[in-house]
């Protein structure tokens, strides 16, 4: 496996104030990765720096091959890398097939079956392609945020917590979902709260803290436990 | 009295229709932005007085001098957005909004150096005299800015909802980070928005110099009050709320012209202003569209 994504030494900050103080990690191709860590880890903001979204201070990323840091986010989506973001975004008084239309923006090609493949897989959109997104649930809002986000074909699907406040059987759903995805060859990197649902779908994780990457390891490298302990309240040299 | 009542309401509605366009203009670009162009109406200015100039040097077709309207406004328009409104720019919106009154400045300066004179005069859109039907008149002006407003409306409509700029533009007026993340370029939809609200600024000043006869440096500052006033009646950053607050404006104004003298006119308008900012209705702050 070749890295699909490379961050090295990525420091981001707002203002004065630090949020990645120098994060390395890499992507394979082909995989899963999952990001854990508490509330203001700097989760959020990595995901951000990598879509275009914040300009990162000093370091590289390195997407397929090429440096990205700094680029505008439209060429991002571009060269093929798509974020579903933290609290799913979608376009609330647009109705949900132009918000599907809207994530195809850069497409120059047909992408009508497309959108008949996702609603395929997504049921519940095709029943209310004509309604406002902003009218939809909080899991249909998240399947609309990540249809959204697979219509520029993307080759790495970066989600920033799409569990969050969700319902379990939800939640299940959406885990259900990204798997499907995987096996469809779309590369994941997966941030989460909900480490016992990551640690089960991803073949790599990293533990960050405080704007570091404290570890880094296949999910049997640390016990479930300390994985969760440290995910949710930080290691205890915090 | 009630025929007064009929001919105060239609010349309103055609005065109105002009404010729906440069409340138009004005909302496409508090929409995408969320933030107030103060110099909307100086550039606006800027394109007139460019015409107004073309005719006196050249003794001018009037189409010709629409054309020179709608783009000396653009140039001007583009020339504010990249100064104060381009993302690269990015700051407060209080920065963002001295900086295009700074523009404002410098737009009057410019053409009262190259043109001092207090008032000039314009072409008139028609040399005929008004229409009479029945005891009413109607001046053919009046149908042509109506019609202007109609056109750009349903231009303007079709536009949103069938084209992929209309895609894009709402997109990024409804969540701009999202639009971002879509892979939407979204400082050249804002930059193309300003061009847009511009060509749509300078058509509403020329229909209105043309029809007034007359330019001064005031249609400035009269074009942002107009465009910002018609905007608040009709529900900030909503465009079928702008033709509406438009149009209600230019009524409310025929008619307090008629009861109150001609100097209640713009008198209301001002008054109307401070009501909204101290009352801030509630359909004010939550519409969308
Ligand atoms: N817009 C912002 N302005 C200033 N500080 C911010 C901003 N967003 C996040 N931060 C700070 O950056 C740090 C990392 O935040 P974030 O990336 O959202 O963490 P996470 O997603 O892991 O919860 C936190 O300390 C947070 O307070
Ligand atoms: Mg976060």
């Amino acid at each position: 496996m070749t890295a699909l994504l490379e961050v090295r030494d990525l420091v981001t900050a707002y203002g004065k104030i630090e949020a990645l103080k120098g994060v390395n990690l890499d992507v394979q191709q082909g995989s899963i990765t999952c990001l854990l860590g508490p509330n203001g880890a700097g989760k959020t903001t990595l995901m951000m720096t990598i879509a275009g979204i914040l300009r990162p201070r000093i370091g590289s990323i390195r997407f397929a091959g090429e440096e990205i840091a700094g680029r505008p986010p439209h060429a991002i989506v571009a060269g093929g890398a798509a974020l579903v973001p933290e609290n799913r975004l979608v376009f609330p008084n647009m109705t949900v097939l132009d918000n599907l239309h809207a994530g195809a923006y850069q497409r120059k090609d047909d992408f009508a079956s497309d959108i008949e493949r996702l609603f395929t897989r997504f049921p519940r959109l095709k029943e209310r392609s004509t309604q406002l997104a902003g009218t939809l649930s909080g899991g249909e809002q998240q399947m609309l945020a990540v249809a959204r986000a697979l219509m520029s074909r993307p080759k790495l699907l970066l989600m920033d917590e799409p569990s969050l406040g969700l319902a379990p059987l939800v939640v299940e759903e959406i885990f259900r979902i990204i798997t499907q995805l995987h096996q469809d060859g779309v590369s994941i990197f997966l941030v989460e709260q909900n480490a016992h649902m990551a640690l089960k779908v991803a073949q790599h994780f990293y533990l960050m803290e405080q704007g570091k990457v404290t570890f880094s390891g296949t999910p049997g490298a640390l016990a479930e436990d300390e994985v969760i302990r440290r995910a949710y309240l930080g290691s205890a040299r915090a | 009295m009630i025929l007064d009542l009929i001919q105060n309401s239609f010349d309103g509605l055609a005065m109105g229709a002009s404010y729906a366009l440069l409340a138009v203009g004005f909302t496409l670009v508090f929409g995408v932005l969320r933030r107030v162009n103060l110099s909307y109406g100086p550039a606006i200015m800027f394109g007139c007085y460019a015409a107004t100039w073309v005719s006196f040097s050249f003794h001018s077709n009037i189409f010709l001098l629409l054309g020179i309207a709608v783009l000396g406004s653009v140039l001007a328009g583009t020339y504010v957005e990249r100064l104060c409104f381009a993302p690269h720019h990015k700051g407060s919106a209080i920065a963002a909004m001295v900086a295009s009154f700074a523009l404002w400045m410098q737009f009057e300066e410019v053409v009262t150096l190259v043109m001092p004179k207090h008032l000039y005069d314009f072409p008139p859109m028609f040399d005929a005299e008004p229409l009479a039907i029945g005891p009413l008149s109607l001046r053919a002006e009046a149908l042509v800015m109506l019609a202007c407003a109609l056109a750009i409306c349903f231009a303007l409509h079709r536009m949103l909802y069938r084209s992929r700029f209309g895609l894009a533009l709402r997109a990024v007026t409804d969540a701009p980070v999202a639009a971002q993340l879509a892979g939407i370029n979204v400082p050249r939809v804002l930059l193309l928005v300003f061009l847009l609200a511009s060509a749509i600024g300078g058509l509403a000043g020329w229909l209105i110099v043309s029809t007034h006869t007359q330019v001064t440096p005031m249609l400035g500052m009269w074009s942002t009050l107009k465009g910002l006033l018609a905007m608040m009646i009709g529900g900030l950053g909503s465009l079928p709320g702008a033709v509406i607050g438009g149009l209600a404006l230019g009524v409310l104004e025929a008619h307090s012209q008629w009861f109150l003298g001609p100097q209640a006119r713009d008198l209301i308008a001002y008054l109307l202003l401070f009501v909204l900012l101290a009352w801030r209705p509630r359909w004010m702050t939550t519409s969308h569209g």
